[in-house]
Order: C-alpha cells, then structure tokens, then sequence
C-alpha cells in the first residue's frame, strides 16, 4: 500500500522502501533447523548456530504462517521466514511444533453454556488445540473488549486468565452454540 | 509442615501416593494445563527435597448422584523425575499465550521442563523461588505468597481470577447487602422517613379505586347505598385523595433528593481515600487499572439503583401485595382468573422481550462502533488529511453506517410487532377479566363499583410485575457494582507504613542500594541485583540504553515500590522502615512523565509545600529558568494549567517541575531525564541551577546524553538490569569499556552535524 504511493509521487531519483530496506528473507536453502536435547527449535543458518530460536508471527491472525519472524533469545532478529509451506515437511512440521507452543489458541467447537454472573461470564466450552477435543470451563470479563469479532464471522476471545480461543467460523457453529454466543458478540 | 492439599486437590495426594511419592514428602505443588507438547492435560509438578516430579493425566469429573459437589480424580498418564542435583535454576518464559518453565543446568545448557497456558505464569513463578529457596538453603516457601484461597470454599471452583478472591457463584449478595446498607445507616431518621412516606403514598395509590370507583358507584350513585347523592361532595374527596397523593409524592422526591446523594458521596469519599492510600503498583498493574476505570460507573449503578431501582422495588413490592389482598377480599373468583391471566401475559411479553432485544443488542453494537469510528477521525484529522484519506474514511463510516441502518430497520419492525403485540395480549387479559366478571355483575355476585374497581386494579398490577420481571438484573449489576467498589476501600497497599518506624530525624543523604531485583511482571526482571552507592552531597550520574531499569531505580529509592530482592538503605536505615512522610518529603524526583494538577501554575509550583510565599515561587521559577516563559503568559502565576487549562510545551511542564522540586527542598534529588524534552538553549541554563541546587544535596542524575552529567562525582553505567561500570569520567574514558564507547557514539553523532552545518 506504501510502497504504490510512494512510487507514484516521488520522482525517479529517490529510492523505493523495497530497494532501500532488505527484509531479510531467510534462505530456505541455507537453513537447518532441528531440535534440540532440552526441547527448544535450533537453526544452522549461513555457517552459524542458533541453539534457541523463537519464531514470531507478523499476523498471527490472518496469515499465521507468512512473515514468521526467526529470532534468538535476546530478540535480535535472524530472518524472516516469508512462507512456512515453502520448507520441506519434516522441517516445515519442526517450525509448527514450536508456533504452537507460542500461540496456543485452541479452536471452539462448541458452546454448551453460558452463565452471566455478577461481571463474569462463564463458558463452559469444547475445545481443541492439539490433541483431542475436550471441555472447559472458562471466565471472561469485560465481553465488550475480550470477544472480539475479526469479521462477520470469525471470533477471538481472551479469558480472564489470558488464554485465547478462537472461532474460526460462526457459521460452522451449531445454531444452538451459536445462539447462546450471540448476546456477547461485539 | 504446611499440608499438601493447599496447593492441589485432595484426591492428587492419591495420585502421587500411586507413584510412590507419600504426600508429606511434598514441599510444594503446582497444577498447570499442558503436557509437554501443548496438548491439554493436567499436570502437577511437585517439589521435593531432592527432585522435582512432574506427574500428567486427566482429572476425570463427575458430579456424585444428589451431591452438590463435583467429585474429581486423576488419571494419571505419565511422571517425570527430575533431579535437583542436575538443575542450578528454573526460570520462566512468557511466550504469547504460554509460558515455559525451563530447568538451567550448571553447564549452562537449557531445556524445556513444563509448558502451560499463560494463567499459570504465577504459579510456574512460584516453583522457581522454591526451588531457589530450597537450593540456598532457606526454608523453601520463604516470600513465596501461598495463597490458600484460590479455591472457593464454598462451591470448590477455583477462582475465576487469580489474584482476586471473589467468587461469583458464592458472592454472598446478602453480605453485600448488608454492608451497603450499613452506608444508610448514618442516616438513619431521613431513610425511614423515606420508606414511611413511601408507603403512605403507596397506600393511597390503592385506596384511590376504592373511594373512585366502588364508593362512588355503589354507594353514591346507586340508590340506597350509604351516601347516595353526595356525588358532589364525593368528587371534591376523589379530587382530595389524588391531592394528597401527589402531595406524598413531592414529599417522597424531597426526602429522598435529601438521602441519597449524601449515601453516594460517603461511598465516593471511601473509594477517593483508599485510592489515595494505595501503592503505585496498583494502578499500573493492569487487573486494577481497568477496576479503577470502572469505579465512577459502579458507584453510579448503586447510585441509581438507590434512587431509581430501590424506592420502586418497594413501591412496586407493596402495591403488588396489596393489591391482590384487596382483590381476594372483594371477590375470590374473579381473583383466581386475574391470576390465570397475568402469568400468561408476563411469559408472552418475556418471550417477545427477548426476540426484540437481539435486535436492539445488534444495534447497539454497531453504533458504540460508529461512535467510536466518529471520535477516531476526529481525533486523527490532521492525519487523515496528511495521508488524504478523506475518502476511505468516509467510506469506512458508511460501512458500518450502512449495516447499523439495516439493523435499525430490523430492530423498529420488531418494536412495531413486539409491542402491539403485547398490549394486545395485555387486553385479551384485559377480556377475559370483563367477561367472567360482567357475567358475574349480571348474576349479582359482584357490585358494578367493584367490578370497575378490579378493572383498575389489573391495570395497577401490569406495572410492578413488568418491574419484577427485571430488577433482578439491576439488582445483580448494582451487588457486582457494589463488590467491586469494597474491594478498592478494603484492598491492602504493597507499601505500607513501618510498624516500627526508624527513630529518624532528618536526612543526610547516603544512599546505599545492595543487590537491587525488581519486577514490574512476572518473568520479566527489570533489575537484576543492582549496586549503587551515593555519599552524601555527592552527585552520581546514571547512563545506560533505554529499558535498562534507570527510572526504577528512582521510583524505588523513593519507595513507590519495594525490591523484590536486595535492600535499599539511606543514611544506613532501610527505605523500608524509614516513616513514608519523612522518606518522600526528603526525596525530590523531576521525572520523565509529568504532571501538572488542575490549579494555577503558582499552586502546582507550591505543591510540595502550599505554605511558600509569592517570593520563594518566583525565586524557584527562576532557578529552573520557568519565570520568562510564565511572564510571557497573559496571566503570569495565575495561568491556569492541567486538564483544561493553558496548553504548555513539554520542555515548559518539565520546567515547572524542576521549580516544584526545587521549592520541596529536599535532601536526595533525583533527575529522571529532567532536561530531556528541552532545547540545548534552555538546558544549559537549567544545568546551571540544577548544579547550583545539588551542592552539598544527594544528587542522582539520569540522562541520555552524557553532556548533561558532566558535573557528576561519579557515573554508573547499567545496562540490563545491573551496574556494568563505575568511576569517574575520567576514569572511564581510559578505561575504554562501555561507556566509553557510548560518549564516543555520541560525540561522534555531533561531529557530524559540525560538518553538516560547515
């Protein structure tokens, strides 16, 4: 969007943001990840080794798999992965593992109640991360800022305990799940 | 030895007892949410004297057949042994919605023990302290808060936030009651004149019918009743009733205007006070910050559930009553069909209440988005027009605009069908009333002027069930209020005044700060065991990168927070048992982030100390070269500035500040980037009174740029937490370590623009 607006309103002597600033796209080609002893994602990168490696999303929530951010443990940055599917699967698989640590967000799959509570409102909900489906309870305050409509159809809601679950479709939902949700959908 | 089932479930002591762990062997438990590769699971992590056993599974539930209370156990899926011996401490990570426990060995290798959701973050905290207690040799759960009432005791849910001790589904609603009651009981006499004209009111409201329907028709209009004839003097008693009742009325709203206002300020004045009285960290912590936000609007819900809510609650309670006794006494029969019909008509308008509120909830949500939208592009103008963006804006409006218009159109065609239909269905009851009761007037089993008179009292019944049917949700929303408002007057301040205060008079300003840890969060240090000493009358210079902990420092010298670690002493007395009044008023602090009350700019300058005189303001003003620029404001000293007032520049604010300090006068004087928002201009005659001022004063000064410091004694370099390098400039420019590459980035920064302006 930027990058368009600039190249139609300066004149040919200043340089595009693309040529002047390198994102630091990692290559694929170069890059070994693997993991380590202790449990932590390890990258041999261009003859060097990174013993702990934090993967970041730029867009955990529309593109959680593009623009992921490869960093050390002090923040530095290494390189961007531009897009998850172009490793191999086993290392492709690698990478995931460790998103999924970071951004555990399990997906709701059904509501079976809600208590609105002095302030609180308590779902007991199914819901599956990795793994298999199970029920929860959880609380949530302040509905208004905590669920949160992505768009028509897609929810996030944060628990007063911070967890994240997510609702990828509403329309996927059952319209009994759906109808007990409606009341807090902002 | 504390019992195990503090920190876990009863039924855990069976599942370890399976693993050949005896629960009294157990130091401390955490319960966290996560097998090892992020699938759910529960696993308890307990701590022994010599290993740390992490045992997962499943807590399968089952609610016990007629029991209330929800029976739990544990299968057990796997359990870890880890040696304490192979660990030299456990630290935590905070990812995005998780946190990792991480064991550190001695070699310095890292692995990965626990994974969790981010709720348990303060748990996982706690088993790291123990483990690093138990490894220095203390007793394992020393300044370990061990909170025992994280589950209710009540229903044995745990607490839906931690940290708070509130359980929604127990709230004791009565206890709260009570207590919000006992706000009425100062005022007594003026609440129980309040309920006395109350009801007074109420029952001419329901004697009314009586005198102007039944009386009048069947006895003064009917021949042979007891007054017939006296239509006359019967209208002028119709009329005198309905006087006195709008004369209790007034009288009502005059008691109660007198009452209630004064109930709310008392609740206003205890929340102000306990505000007043709590530390810092309350109001940064984020869980408290959005209490706060809440505060004026909860004690505006009790204010209008006691003006609005409660008064009709009764009114309405008792009208009720009556009512229905006085129906009953005038005819049984038709009694009992009035109370077939009502419940009918009450579910018939529940029913179409709620198929129009979904409608008026859509609407709602999408103007709070308009309004919002609204106040965004206003607020942002100057952008929108740099990036001329006039258009999508607009568009972005009428997107939303477009779909509120939709629901609106939704919603009043529900309105138009929805309520017709239940003043439709309200007169079918109405109907069927008139009916039974016609027929019953014909046979002569009831008086014309009580049948009329039972019209009107259905008509008198139709309001306080549609009052009933929702004041328990204001009634629940004005306890929720109410709770959240006792919890602020009752809530505890981390920094409290010394038991045994020090026997101190006076201050001379040694400063003294000995393996300093501190954290605003959980996991994430700020300082990291810092040392720093200050003789008295000496000026030390702090530098370091931004978020290398130069400003805690500060705010914990003046104790706005204690270390978590590590102590702080001044004049060789901890800060901690220093009485607070004489520890803050020895401290001046010219900080970053000011701020300037609602007052004239003479009033904020004398803030500290209200008692100056004109000339000692004017000689402060001075000093922190605050005078020229005051003058030049049409009304000089008594510029009104803060919220409202005299928009003034930061590098001004800032001036005012120093000139607020300087007339404090205080011993230890701290600059937090005092001159960072001025120009080179102002600050060199600024740095000429502050060098004047910290003669022979304890002075800490914390800048950016090191010109600011070269007047300094001494200069501490930190960097992550930690004092990385002391000495004197000289000292450690030949030195050549860190700072010394710092002043020659700067430096060199300025050779630059020489060459620039050449």
């Amino acid at each position: 969007m930027y990058a368009t607006k600039s190249a139609e309103t300066t004149d040919a002597a200043a340089p595009l943001l693309s040529d002047a600033i390198d994102l630091g796209y990692l290559d694929t080609a170069q890059a070994k990840f693997s993991m380590t002893p202790g449990g932590f994602l390890e990258l041999d990168y261009k003859g060097v080794n990174y013993p702990r490696v934090a993967v970041r999303r730029s867009l955990p929530l529309a593109m959680p798999n593009e623009y992921l951010s490869l960093a050390d443990p002090e923040g530095k940055e290494i390189a961007i992965l531009r897009d998850l599917t172009s490793l191999d699967p086993g290392q492709r698989g690698l990478v995931e593992a460790e998103l999924n640590r970071r951004y555990y967000c399990p997906n709701i799959i059904e509501v079976k109640s809600v208590k609105d509570q002095l302030g609180y409102v308590y779902f007991e909900l199914t819901a599956q991360g990795s793994g298999p489906p199970s029920s929860r309870m959880c609380a949530v305050k302040d509905v208004n800022k905590n669920i949160r409509m992505l768009s028509d159809d897609d929810v996030i809601m944060f628990d007063v305990d911070g967890n994240r679950y997510r609702i990828p479709s509403l329309k996927a939902l059952s319209a009994k799940s759906r109808k007990r949700l409606e009341p807090y959908l902002f | 030895m504390a019992r195990f089932t503090r920190y876990c479930p009863e039924y855990m002591e069976d599942a370890f007892l399976a693993q050949g762990v005896g629960a009294d062997g157990i130091l401390f438990a955490i319960h966290t949410d996560m097998d090892e590769d992020g699938a759910r699971a529960d696993t308890y992590t307990a701590l022994t004297r010599d290993a740390l056993l992490v045992l997962t599974g499943e807590e399968a539930v089952a609610r016990m057949d007629g029991a209330r209370r929800i029976v739990a156990r544990f299968n057990a899926r796997s359990m870890r042994t880890v040696p304490l011996e192979d660990i030299r401490e456990l630290t935590n990570d905070r990812l995005v919605a998780t946190g990792q426990l991480c064991a550190v060995g001695h070699d310095g290798s890292v692995r990965s023990l626990l994974l969790y959701s981010v709720g348990f973050l303060g748990d996982a905290e706690k088993l790291a302290q123990a483990v690093k207690n138990l490894k220095a040799g203390l007793p394992p759960l020393q300044d370990v808060s061990v909170d025992t009432d994280r589950f209710c005791p009540k229903c044995g849910q745990r607490y839906p936030e931690s940290g708070r001790v509130h359980c929604p589904k127990c709230a004791d609603q009565r206890s709260i009651t009570l207590r919000l009651m006992g706000f009425f009981k100062l005022y007594q006499r003026r609440v129980l004149t309040v309920l006395a004209v109350m009801i007074l009111g109420s029952a001419v409201s329901i004697a009314a019918p009586q005198i102007g329907s039944r009386m009048l028709f069947d006895e003064v209009l009917t021949p042979g009743g007891s007054y017939f004839g006296m239509a006359l003097a019967f209208v002028a008693l119709i009329f005198l009733v309905r006087a006195v009742n709008t004369g209790l009325n007034m009288l009502y709203g005059y008691a109660l205007a007198r009452t209630v206002p004064w109930i709310v300020y008392d609740l206003k004045m205890r929340i102000f006070e306990a505000m007043q009285r709590l530390s810092v960290g309350f109001y940064t912590s984020k869980r408290t910050g959005a209490l706060m936000n809440r505060v004026n609007r909860d004690a505006n819900n009790i204010y209008w559930f006691f003006v609005d809510g409660f008064p009709y609650l009764i009114v309405n309670g008792l009208t009720f009553i009556g009512v229905l006794t006085l129906m009953c006494v005038m005819s049984v029969k038709l009694s009992i069909v009035v109370m077939i019909v009502l419940p009918m008509s009450v579910v018939f308008f529940r029913i179409l209440w709620g198929f129009f509120k979904r409608f008026h909830h859509k609407n709602f949500v999408y103007g709070a988005q308009l309004n919002s939208m609204l106040s965004d592009s206003i607020n942002g103008q100057r952008v929108i027009k740099a990036f001329a963006r006039e258009d999508a804006e607009a568009q972005r409006f009428a997107r939303v605009g477009g779909k509120q218009a939709g629901v609106d159109v939704k919603m009043n065609n529900a309105a138009f069908t929805a309520f017709p239909l239940i003043y439709l269905f309200m007169f079918m009851g109405q109907i069927v009333v008139t009916m039974v009761g016609g027929v019953m007037v014909v046979n002569g089993e009831l008086t014309l002027g009580s049948f009329l008179t039972f019209i009107a009292y259905l008509q008198m019944l139709y309001g306080p069930l549609e009052f009933m049917s929702w004041v328990s949700n204001w009634w629940a929303r004005c306890v929720d209020s109410a709770q959240r408002v006792f919890e602020i007057i009752d809530a505890k301040s981390d920094i409290t005044e010394p038991e045994r205060p020090a026997a101190v008079s006076g201050m001379r300003g040694d400063i003294i700060v000995r393996g300093a840890r501190f954290e605003y969060d959980p996991a994430t240090p700020v300082l990291k065991g810092l040392d720093i000493t200050v003789e008295s009358g000496k000026m030390l210079g702090i530098v370091g990168k931004t978020g290398a902990g130069k400003s805690t420092l500060a705010n914990l010298i003046a104790r706005l927070y204690d270390v978590s670690e590590g102590e702080i002493t001044i004049d060789g007395v901890n800060v901690k048992d220093w009485p607070l009044a004489s520890l803050r008023g020895g401290i001046g602090i010219v900080s970053q982030d000011i701020y300037l009350f609602i007052g004239s700019i003479a009033d904020n300058i004398r803030y500290a100390n209200p008692g100056a005189g004109m000339e000692d303001v004017i000689r402060a003003a001075k000093a922190a070269a605050a005078h020229e620029f005051i003058m030049k404001l049409p009304d000089g000293y008594e510029t009104r500035v803060g919220a409202g007032g005299q928009d003034l520049s930061g590098g001004e604010k800032q001036r005012l500040s120093i000139a607020r300090t300087i007339l404090q006068n205080p011993r230890i004087l701290i600059l937090d980037e005092a001159t960072a928002a001025m120009d080179t201009e102002t600050e060199a005659a600024i740095q000429a009174s502050l060098a004047a001022l910290s003669k022979n004063r304890t002075t800490i000064a914390i800048a950016h740029r090191l010109s600011t410091l070269r007047d300094a004694d001494s200069l501490a370099v930190i960097e992550d937490g930690k004092v990385i390098e002391t000495g004197t400039h000289r000292e450690l420019m030949t030195k050549m370590g860190a700072y010394f590459k710092l002043y020659k980035l700067q430096m060199e920064g300025l050779k630059v623009i020489n060459m620039d302006a050449e």
